[in-house]
């Protein structure tokens, strides 16, 4: 067992792990943190994508004891339990999802693209928004609704930046 | 499925991890971006009983020296797509990039990483040997270097030998006035390639001085088609028949089917791949011409 020190939607957690436990696991056993999904635990669906020092990143893929001293960030802090942050209200107007169980990953790996293209002042074409989720596997839904709903997410955001900015 | 236990090593400099390399031999891998072994590991395809974790190296320079690019074994793939000397040197390499993986893998996974795991038909490998680059190999007893045609010895097999880690790749830079392309079919957008063609044409006054190309899918290990870069030199870009040429390369190849694809299909797929290909790098060239 190896002791480890993560920092986890900012709170301080001390993990005792076998060095072969995945962070996937670890976020959501020991930290309680269910909204990290685990589809397939061999980096092909994306669910279990969350930030780690702010860039998105497979907990499948990763071993709980190589993230010592580092800052994750989960679904949970996005919009906490009533996914109250802009893109998961998106999600919810333009029927992105389903049964949800994709959804952690897509909004996790969505979240910095989105964030670049608004501090960037551009709308990404429909191409640039499927490449930046193509890492990400829903089985329900298709991708038409999530393309609307980050396309709909930077819109108003950019709006939103116009209006502050007059 | 979870990996089986293994002991946990992080490596605080090249030589710390050497030596923990050298301490458990055979029963020892490195681990950088786990893009690759983290899956083999979660399948158990891979099994290995120490992990020695490098991110901790550095080992990403991406450097010019004498005609070549020095590239560290730590380099993640997303910085090829804004670096300034991939761009002007290694173009064919820059258009092979954007069919890695998908973002979150291309943010993570890096070179030594995926010339080790030695996938078939995986991208880098392709340009390691499209651009004749050389692999340096690093343990305690000193470095070598392997051409990259020879480091590639099978699907998932390559000449690093217990102890030895891959710590740099020289990619000589093509001479000249010079243009590339990447083709790549696979299922979804970030899949595992049906198969690949890449092409670097060297050029001067409207004639190709010297080309090299790659395909991947056609064996266990990207090759080169000796026949068709003979068959390139000499010729004036304006009268490249870059159909006729791919139609000569599904008569060089023979394939094998699997799960996906038929080896008939996998056949035309190549032979079209590279038809497009240097019809770009032709298209490219010409339209570079003052």
């Amino acid at each position: 067992m190896t002791r480890i020190t993560l920092t986890v939607n900012g709170r301080k957690h001390v993990v005792e792990a076998e060095p072969r436990r995945l962070l996937a696991d670890v976020l959501r056993e020991d930290c309680g943190l269910t909204g990290v999904h685990i589809g397939c635990a061999h980096g092909a669906c994306g669910c279990c994508t969350v930030h780690v020092d702010g860039s998105p990143r497979l907990s499948c893929l990763t071993f709980a004891v190589q993230m010592d001293g580092r800052a994750i960030r989960t679904v949970e802090d996005l919009g906490g339990t009533e996914a109250t942050h802009p893109l998961q209200q998106a999600f919810r107007r333009n029927h992105a999802l389903q049964c949800g169980y994709c959804t952690p990953g897509f909004l996790m790996a969505l979240l910095p693209f989105v964030e670049a293209q608004v501090s960037a002042g551009q709308m990404p074409d429909d191409d640039e928004i499927r490449e930046a989720m193509s890492g990400n596997i829903c089985r329900c839904t298709g991708y038409q609704g999530i393309v609307e709903a980050v396309r709909e997410t930077i819109g108003d955001a950019l709006a939103a930046k116009t209006e502050a900015a007059q | 499925m979870r990996p089986k236990e293994f002991v946990y090593h992080r490596a605080r400099d090249l030589d710390h991890a050497l030596a923990l390399l050298a301490e458990h031999g055979e029963e020892a891998r490195p681990i950088s971006g786990g893009q690759s072994l983290v899956p083999m590991m979660n399948l158990r395809l891979a099994r290995p009983d120490h992990l020695v974790d490098v991110n901790d190296l550095g080992l990403d320079e991406i450097r010019e020296e004498a005609g070549a690019l020095h590239v560290g074994a730590m380099v993640r793939h997303e910085r090829y797509l804004t670096d300034p000397l991939i761009r002007r040197h290694l173009p064919a390499l820059l258009e092979a990039v954007h069919w890695i993986g998908h973002p979150t893998i291309r943010r993570n996974g890096t070179l030594g990483g995926s010339l080790c795991h030695a996938d078939p038909t995986a991208e880098l490998p392709a340009m390691a040997v499209l651009h004749g680059a050389r692999i340096v190999l690093a343990s305690t007893a000193g470095r070598r270097e392997v051409a990259a045609c020879d480091f590639f010895k099978g699907a998932y097999m390559t000449d690093v030998q217990p102890g030895e880690m891959l710590v740099s790749v020289i990619f000589p830079c093509p001479q000249g006035a010079h243009s590339g392309a990447f083709e790549e079919l696979g299922e979804r957008l970030g899949d595992f390639a049906m198969g690949s063609f890449g092409v670097v044409l060297e050029h001067e006054g409207g004639v190709i001085r010297r080309a090299a190309t790659v395909c991947g899918g056609a064996k266990m290990t990207p090759i080169r088609l000796p026949e068709i870069e003979a068959a390139l030199q000499g010729q004036t870009l304006a009268g490249l028949d870059a159909a006729a040429l791919g139609d000569r390369v599904t008569g060089l190849i023979a394939p094998a089917g699997d799960f996906q694809v038929s080896a008939e299909y996998r056949r035309a797929l190549i032979g079209e791949l590279a038809g497009r290909a240097l019809q770009r790098a032709r298209d490219i060239a010409l339209n570079a011409q003052p």
